[in-house]
């Protein structure tokens, strides 16, 4: 690094900030890709299962065939991992916002996040595990 | 977050930043929920009985609200991206942001209109 450069920069905090920065940069990029995929992902869902059907006739057979089609859980695993990350990336800029102390804030993210990672594992356990001819 | 997370909030107005938030973290809360019920799958009798009060009108209600605020997030994030990845793109951003908005309620109402009809004509409780 420079002299000049290491002039500007605020003492003791060189490699974190960069690589916090780094990390803000990506995050922002991936809200805005996936936000364009989940326009498509999760207007198309909520159309299927609220408009062109009706909420009553989503039973279990009618996800049992819709999942008998691979093409389907990889559309709804996908809506599912990008809508968990997007939101939670989102709650996390939110908490940034509003939770300022700084020891509540990390009690706050911690807890979103092994919320996100636990109902992540059991929708994923959900759509590979289902066995729709049980029900009929 | 700092203001680098919500550059856009000054330049379109207070009002589309708020209503962002507020439908983004609504739409969060549904989804875990969601996550949760769908979950009953592997029992059954169970998924079909709680996906049952989904027809009832007060869950009606509240589709119609998920459809609102899931409409105005997608649209007005799509604005947002415009605007961050286009600069210029958009030349009048008050005119975008009510456009928006309308196309927001036009959509709920149609689409109100088809979740809530089976209530209308009797067809559940
Ligand atoms: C349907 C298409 C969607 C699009 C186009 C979209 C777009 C965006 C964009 C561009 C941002 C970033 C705003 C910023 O940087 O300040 C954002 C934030 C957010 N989104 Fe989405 N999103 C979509 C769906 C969703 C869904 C399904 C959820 C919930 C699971 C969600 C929850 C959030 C939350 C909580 C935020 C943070 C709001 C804030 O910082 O004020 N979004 N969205």
């Amino acid at each position: 690094m420079s002299t000049a450069e290491r002039s500007t920069t605020r003492p003791g905090s060189t490699p974190n900030r960069r690589s916090r920065q780094n990390f803000e940069t990506w995050s922002w990029f991936f809200m805005r890709i996936s936000g364009l995929i989940l326009f498509f992902l999760a207007l198309i869902h909520f159309s299927l299962t609220h408009i062109f059907h009706d909420v009553t006739t989503t039973t279990v057979s009618f996800v049992a065939k819709r999942w008998a089609n691979p093409f389907w859980r990889v559309f709804d695993w996908l809506l599912l991992a990008l809508g968990l990350l997007h939101g939670t990336n989102g709650l996390r800029f939110i908490m940034d916002d509003y939770v300022r102390n700084p020891r509540k804030r990390a009690a706050v993210k911690a807890f979103m996040y092994v919320l996100a990672v636990a109902l992540f594992v059991l929708g994923t356990i959900t759509i590979v595990t289902f066995k729709g001819n049980l029900a009929g | 977050m700092s203001p680098e997370s919500t550059l856009y909030k000054g330049k379109t107005g207070q009002w589309a930043f708020v209503l962002h938030r507020v439908t983004g973290f609504l739409v969060l809360m549904f989804l875990l929920l969601h996550i949760v019920d769908v979950s009953m799958l592997s029992f059954p009798r169970i998924y079909n009985e709680i996906h049952a009060l989904y027809g009832n009108v007060l869950m009606r209600l509240f589709e119609v609200g998920l459809l609102f605020g899931l409409v105005y997030h997608a649209l007005n994030g799509l604005r947002v991206i415009m605007i961050d990845f286009f600069p210029g793109s958009i030349k009048n951003e008050k005119s975008v942001f009510y456009s928006i908005f309308s196309l927001t309620i036009l959509l709920t109402i149609i689409g109100g209109f088809i979740i809530l009809r089976p209530f209308f004509t009797g067809s559940v409780h």
